[in-house]
């Protein structure tokens, strides 16, 4: 007999066994060929015949070596198979999986809408979001190397305003003196009143210091900046003007240059256009004209107006332009005791001044549709998972004809990557008309808001959590559907479709990771929504009803002395109460809500003088006679204004509530003195003749300050610009037959910003309605995901329960039962959710506090009442499936069997 | 099926049904490769046929998933064979493998519908 042995040995020698296993296999083998070698002789073989038969059975020992491989061998590797092959088959399978998961995805539309439509509302917020952060937070600014500029301030935080702008005299001081910056340069608020040619206009501009182009790195798209001469007075007869004013009010005609406007009643030569989007502090400006500082100005410490900016020196941090700033700042202090003590001067750059505010509210946007992405992935992943559940058969199957378990995830991915690809198209569709939607809503005061669109940036961006997306869903059904046992599969398979413990627990899981996001989310939400509800319930100090407001600014030229001003005043608003539908009209400095300063330091008489710098600082509101009825602002103690009350006569002043609590508790401040400055300042004293209640003059989160009105027929500091105008019918109707009426007083007279109050009241809240609604938003969009997957996995878990649940009716159990076992179980996963979900959003809602008004980030009652309505909506949930199987057929549902 | 010659048999499909069919073969007796490798031949009269470079990889990989277990038996007067005899697991897993492929072959049958033709 021929030793088949050594025939085997050659080719097993490359698997190199371990030599007792391979013995083993060869005896088996040889035995085997032995026997087939005889069986042959037997059949009337011949010898050589014989051998013939023995060898076709080893003809395909490649096979024999790579099958035994497969089993026999420590580490799988294919012997001999070329590298390209297998790439080759990899493209194959990519193709292949791909084609096979777009029929999968078409053949069952109502499982790819649900999936791709929850997709692309978690995909489609995130870039939503995103391009909004991108271009408010984290696109540099644009100008010349941005991370240089800084905001330079007075620090006078012992007077409550840690940011202050500075005096003049204090800018030109620090200019001069530091080391650390390029460059510095001032601007100051002016609005214009442009005359000339159609209706006058009120256009609002700047005072710059000549440099502000240069420093910025912004040139004019036509003509030229200031030059340093221009910035003095006198010399300083010039303006450059928007992009925007010169396409709306000039027709883009490219002679502007050289001409002349007339403004504030002065002829200005036009010098230069900014190029488009060059918006400079704020985009409402249109118009800058050199600051050119008087001698008076320049040298005021008093007068804090201005605010500053300026570049570091390369290499300078701000740090060192802080340390240096608190030196000059020091300095001064002992040069000017008077005006500088406590005043320090504080660094911040630019980027932060920008975006300071909204900053906490986009982060936190941002963070929650995260959470929204995440539960829309739940969602999906669950739904893959009870689909996977269906497809046991098909899988088992497949491994039975051979597929490997790799091969199984490969095309489980493809196919999640395949609705988180279509989820991320539809996003991004979703989130193009989003970001216009986010527009409308993002406060005004924040520059660049306009420039926020879905770029390069945000569309790799959409890209990145897509595939992201479908990775962290796909991953889950994957491996939980190639993981299974044969075994475990085929033996559960033989009572309907199941997926045994671990399908139950990863959905379990999921829905648990769903209720958790969501109650976090509906708690910030519901956070915001209460703050919300308590800022619209704060009482600002007057009626914002039937209040119809407008900004008439005087120019200077036109009317030099208070006489003037005043005479024009009182014209108007005597007109204007004849109007038809006015009850009553007055004049003020500033309406509530709109401006944080017009304060002063005063002396009370009687009291010891604090020192220089130290005397309090109230509001002052410069109101005209009607003031207080037109706003609707009560006066709880002695009188308001009236015609008595004129330049010649006595000086009187109104205190707000708040000020006569500070100053003269458990005294009548009534018949008190005070006066602006100190004690020994030359202005006159001023008895208090009435107490009124308290108005939130800068925001309707913010504690009311002390403040002051005084007539503006008696000397003031500052001018009246505001016109209010109560009536008794809809306030917009009247704003034509206003304007009218200064029309008819001064023809050249430019009237502006008409508004009613209960816009400007909405107006100022505007970042809290934006915060508040997206996040409700985005919570909303959550509790429906999880809504569904919770309603998906209790359905799919009575449907599984089928035999069961029979098998219980038929022993007796009553429909209630029923419905308590359905529910329990559904209950049971929400209630761990909803631990869990406490826990992280007393953790999380803390970074939010910044947004919050009149509540706590970790409020009771609202996560109480969160928490509430979740379980409700998850009853809910799981009550229509636990329904169902109240409806089971006990004889249906054991035939099954 | 008869008239379905071997070298039609997709490789893979015979794949997966040969550890049907060496599971059945040791359901009832312990028998040893070269016994499994005639009895298919025979049994399927011709049509499905292992050689020992197919055959005896997957008993390994049958042996090794715990499903049968082999074991050298020496008989009076004979060299030493290796008996194959099913597990307690394999039995499990015959019995699942059973009913998913006639739930198999049914479905298949009822769309081709070969038992009706």
């Amino acid at each position: 007999m021929p030793d088949w042995e050594e025939e085997i040995r050659r080719r097993l020698v490359r698997l190199r066994l371990a030599p007792t296993r391979e013995a083993e296999i060869i005896e088996e083998l040889a035995q085997h060929l032995d026997d087939r070698y005889e069986e042959s002789l037997r059949g009337g073989a011949t010898e050589d015949e014989a051998r013939q038969v023995v060898l076709l059975e080893l003809t395909e020992s490649d096979l024999l070596a790579r099958d035994l491989c497969r089993v026999e061998c420590p580490v799988w590797q294919e012997p001999a198979t070329p590298e390209a092959r297998r790439s080759t088959n990899m493209l194959g399978d990519f193709w292949q999986d791909l084609h096979y998961g777009l029929r999968m995805l078409a053949k069952n539309p109502g499982f790819t809408i649900v999936a791709v439509v929850a997709l692309a509302l978690g995909i489609g917020a995130n870039s939503a979001i995103f391009s909004v952060v991108n271009t408010v937070l984290l696109r540099p600014l644009p100008y010349k190397d941005p991370d240089r500029l800084m905001m330079v301030w007075e620090d006078d935080a012992k007077g409550g305003f840690p940011r202050d702008t500075p005096a003049a005299a204090n800018y030109i001081d620090w200019r001069d003196q530091n080391q650390v910056f390029e460059g510095m340069a001032a601007i100051a608020n002016e609005s214009f009143n442009m005359t000339g040619a159609g209706e006058p206009e009120r256009i609002d501009g700047r005072r710059v210091s000549a440099n502000l182009f240069s420093l910025l790195g912004v040139e004019p798209l036509m003509g030229r900046a200031f030059t340093p001469e221009e910035d003095q007075p006198g010399s300083n007869r010039v303006v450059i003007m928007s992009h925007g004013l010169w396409q709306l009010r000039f027709g883009s005609e490219t002679k502007i240059i050289g001409s002349s406007l007339t403004l504030n009643g002065e002829s200005f030569a036009v010098v230069g256009v900014m190029p488009p989007h060059f918006q400079f502090p704020s985009r409402d400006d249109e118009l800058w004209v050199p600051i050119a500082f008087s001698s008076q100005e320049a040298t005021n410490r008093g007068r804090h107006y201005l605010q500053v900016i300026a570049r570091t020196k390369p290499g300078v941090t701000v740090e060192q332009a802080q340390a240096e700033m608190n030196t000059i700042a020091a300095r001064l202090q002992q040069q000017y005791p008077d005006s500088n003590t406590e005043l320090g001067a504080t660094v911040t750059p630019l980027h932060e001044h920008v975006v300071g505010d909204i900053k906490p509210a986009l982060l936190v946007l941002w963070g929650a549709v995260g959470f929204v992405l995440l539960v829309a992935c739940a969602n999906v992943a669950n739904l893959l998972l009870a689909r996977a559940a269906v497809r046991q058969k098909e899988i088992a199957v497949r491994v039975a004809l051979g597929a490997s378990r790799p091969r199984l995830i490969r095309q489980f991915l493809t196919e999640s990557m395949l609705l988180a690809v279509l989820g991320g198209i539809v996003g991004l569709l979703l989130s193009l008309w989003g970001v216009n939607l986010l527009k409308a809503f993002i406060p005004e005061n924040i520059s660049q808001a306009q420039a926020v669109a879905i770029d390069g940036r945000a569309l790799s961006f959409t890209i990145l959590v897509s595939l992201l997306t479908g990775l962290v869903f796909g991953l889950a059904p994957a491996t939980q559907t190639s993981n299974f046992n044969l075994n475990e599969t085929l033996k559960e398979g033989g009572r309907d479709s199941a997926t045994g413990s671990r399908g139950h627990r990863i959905r379990g899981l999921l829905v648990i990771t769903e209720v958790a996001v969501s109650l976090v989310l509906l708690i910030g939400a519901g956070l915001l929504i209460n703050s919300f509800l308590r800022l619209l319930n704060v009482d600002p100090g007057f009626r914002a009803d039937k209040l119809l407001t407008m900004r008439v600014v005087l120019p200077e030229l036109k009317y030099p002395d208070q006489t003037r001003r005043t005479a024009f005043y009182t014209e108007l608003v005597s007109r204007i109460e004849t109007l038809p539908g006015v009850q009553s009209a007055a004049v003020t400095n500033w309406i509530p809500l709109v401006l944080q300063g017009d304060s002063q330091g005063i002396s009370i008489e009687g009291r010891p003088d604090p020192g220089p710098g130290k005397n309090p600082i109230v509001v002052t509101r410069v109101v005209s006679p009607h003031y207080f009825n037109t706003m609707g602002i009560q006066l709880l103690r002695g009188r308001q204004f009236g015609e008595q009350d004129r330049v010649d006569a006595p000086r009187v002043v109104v205190v707000s509530q708040e000020m006569a609590r500070r100053f003269w508790s458990g005294e009548d401040p009534l018949g008190k003195r005070i006066k602006t400055g100190g004690v020994n300042s030359p202005s006159p004293w001023m008895e208090i003749v009435g107490v009124a209640k308290d108005v939130r003059q800068v925001k309707l989160d913010a504690d009311p300050k002390p403040q002051m009105y005084v007539p503006y027929a008696q000397p003031v500091f500052f001018q009246p610009s505001h016109l209010v105008v109560r009536t008794d019918v809809e306030p917009r109707s009247l704003a034509a037959s206003v304007r009218r009426t200064v029309w008819g007083i001064d023809k050249d007279q430019p009237v502006s910003n008409i508004s009613t109050m209960e816009d400007v009241l909405s107006e100022s809240l505007a970042r809290q309605r934006f915060s508040m609604l997206l996040l409700g938003i985005f919570a909303a969009v959550a509790l429906v995901l999880a809504a569904v997957g919770i309603y998906g996995v209790m359905s799919y878990s009575v449907a599984q329960r089928t035999h069961e649940i029979g098998i219980r009716m038929a022993l007796g159990a009553q429909a209630s039962d029923v419905l308590k076992l359905a529910i329990g179980g559904g209950l049971k996963l929400v209630t761990i959710g909803i631990v869990i979900g406490l826990v992280a959003a007393y953790v999380l809602t803390r970074v939010m506090s910044s947004l919050l008004f009149g509540v706590t980030a970790t409020d009771p009652l609202t996560f109480i009442g969160v928490s509430v309505s979740l379980v409700i909506v998850a009853l809910m949930a799981c009550f229509v499936p636990a329904r169902r199987a109240t409806k089971v057929d006990p004889l249906i549902a054991l035939r099954y069997e | 099926m008869s008239y379905i010659g071997s070298h039609i048999f997709d490789r893979e499909l015979k794949k997966g049904s040969a550890e049907l069919l060496i599971l059945s073969l040791v359901e009832d007796q312990p028998r040893h490769g070269y016994d499994i490798g005639n009895l298919i031949e025979q049994r399927s009269e011709g049509a499905l046929k292992f050689n020992v470079a197919s055959l005896y990889p997957l008993l390994y990989r049958l042996e090794k998933r715990g499903w049968i277990q082999g074991r050298w038996v020496e008989k009076a007067g004979q060299r030493r064979r290796r008996y194959y005899r099913l597990t307690a697991e394999g039995k499990k897993i015959l019995a699942a493998q059973r009913s998913s492929w006639r739930e198999f072959v049914e479905a298949v049958n009822r769309i081709t519908g070969i038992e009706h033709a």
